[in-house]
């Protein structure tokens, strides 16, 4: 935002030192400068607070994400010792949960996300999308439009809680669509400064009985379904946190970098302002010499 | 010792191995009369693959115990208590229900959508929310309202009987 907001402000401040050599403009020119110093100092201060706020987010949402990671870890160990696979062939859809959220100015976490979907529609346009989050939506209407069988707004205002995660999942479940399997999108959180677009598969019931060492385990035919939407809750739970996570400390590298951006803006206008202020008293004595000289000639 | 060291190595590499039943027999069968346990809630993980003795889960099928070297299954967990016994004690949690999964390699992870230890139940308050939801029942609500205050009810009612 800061950028988009300071280009013009620099192109004004190009035209202004060229104009600067007409007298009657320099006051005016002060002026200007004075009053974009002031605008700047007001972004910086909007944006430094922004960083305070997601910093002590942050913490809350890590916390949250580390306990949600470990809860789906444990949740979907089961496919792991079963060695599920989503069933290939049929031409089935396949079903992309994009877990972005409404609010912006967070560096490219959603762009992240919708460039990582069309990639995939590149490759293969087969699959139905639900959409989390306003941001994302929007990306994506241009593009894959036709794609979009549901979306979902108000997510990620706060750390996600279980229950939303339900509601969503139980949303999803009721679509009509028969879907070979479910992806859910997610920013993968690295480190405070990275984060990349992954997927947590969503296995439906036929591909969970199908899997190689499935056999090895009791259980019950008709625990499949209970198990495939408690196991459809607890990913998408653990993606939201995760991706909340991501957005948060997205967020607050952006605002710290615009608010260092911010701080050479207003170094650079403040040298700028003094030295135009300086050459117009210095052609304010200018002036006055010459004429007193001027005149005591007479 | 060295030996030993690399056998234990090839076995944690290798969980696959438990599948073909004691091919390698020696320092890891000592270790395993333990079952390791992940208790993991959304908001909080109460335990991480740590060693318990026993595990007493309230399975739909009916209330289980699960040892070491259990046959790998899948149970759905109704509203109840699921008893650690650890080897220091034992510690008892009330579970709002969720699945219980024994894994291969002695392994069980519970994952279930509320859970707190029962001594932090209060009776009175379980006694009051009872009453609150049998008035709901009984009232004339709308059908969800009912269908509602009948789960609450079938969860204080599992508490309350642990309680005493």
């Amino acid at each position: 935002m800061l950028s988009r907001a300071a280009r013009p402000a620099l192109r004004a401040g190009a035209a202004v030192s060229s104009r600067a050599a007409a007298p009657t403009a320099t006051f005016a020119t002060l002026r200007e400068i004075e009053g974009r110093l002031k605008s700047i100092r007001n972004i910086e201060k909007i944006t430094n607070t922004m960083k305070i706020v997601a910093s002590t987010k942050l913490t809350r949402a890590q916390r949250a994400m580390a306990d949600s990671r470990k809860y789906g870890e444990t949740s979907n160990k089961v496919f792991e010792s079963a060695e599920t696979k989503p069933l290939e062939g049929e031409g089935k859809k396949k079903l992309l949960v994009v877990c972005s959220s409404d609010k912006g100015l967070c560096g490219g976490v959603h762009s992240g996300l919708s460039r990582y979907i069309r990639r995939r529609s590149h490759e293969d346009p087969n699959f139905d999308l639900v959409i989390l989050g306003e941001k994302c939506r929007s990306q994506l209407q241009r593009t894959n439009a036709k794609n979009i069988v549901l979306n979902f707004a108000g997510v990620g205002k706060d750390v996600p809680t279980f229950a939303e995660a339900q509601a969503i999942a139980d949303q999803i479940v009721q679509l009509p669509g028969d879907y070979s399997d479910i992806e859910i999108v997610y920013n993968r959180f690295i480190n405070a400064t990275s984060y990349e677009p992954d997927v947590i598969t969503a296995f439906n019931e036929d591909a969970i009985a199908a899997s190689p060492n499935f056999a090895a385990f009791e259980v019950d035919e008709e625990l499949l379904s209970n198990l495939r939407e408690y196991t459809l809750a607890n990913s998408l739970y653990w993606a939201l946190s995760e991706g909340h996570a991501c957005e948060i400390s997205a967020r607050r590298n952006a605002m710290d970098n615009a608010s260092k951006n911010a701080g050479e803006m207003i170094n650079k206008y403040q040298i700028l302002f003094n030295r135009t202020r300086q050459a117009v008293i210095t052609g304010e004595l200018v002036e006055i010499i010459t004429g007193a000289t001027a005149s005591e000639d007479m | 010792m060295n030996s030993l060291r690399i056998a234990r190595a090839a076995l944690r590499a290798r969980p696959a191995a438990i599948r073909a039943p004691l091919q390698r027999r020696g320092y890891a069968e000592a270790v395993s009369d333990k079952i390791k346990l992940s208790l993991s809630l959304p908001h909080q993980s109460i335990y991480k693959s740590q060693d318990a003795v026993q595990v007493n889960i309230p399975a739909v099928s009916g209330e289980m115990g699960v040892l070491a070297n259990h046959v790998p299954s899948i149970e759905q967990l109704k509203p109840g208590v699921v008893e650690v016994i650890e080897e220091s004690g034992s510690k008892r949690f009330f579970l709002s229900g969720g699945f219980a999964v024994v894994q291969p390699n002695s392994a069980l992870s519970i994952n279930a959508v509320e859970g707190y230890p029962l001594e932090d139940f209060s009776p009175e308050a379980v006694r009051a929310q009872i009453a609150e939801a049998q008035k709901v029942a009984n009232g004339s609500g709308s059908e969800q309202d009912i269908a509602e205050a009948k789960i609450e009810l079938e969860v204080l009612e599992s508490i309350q009987a642990h309680l005493k």
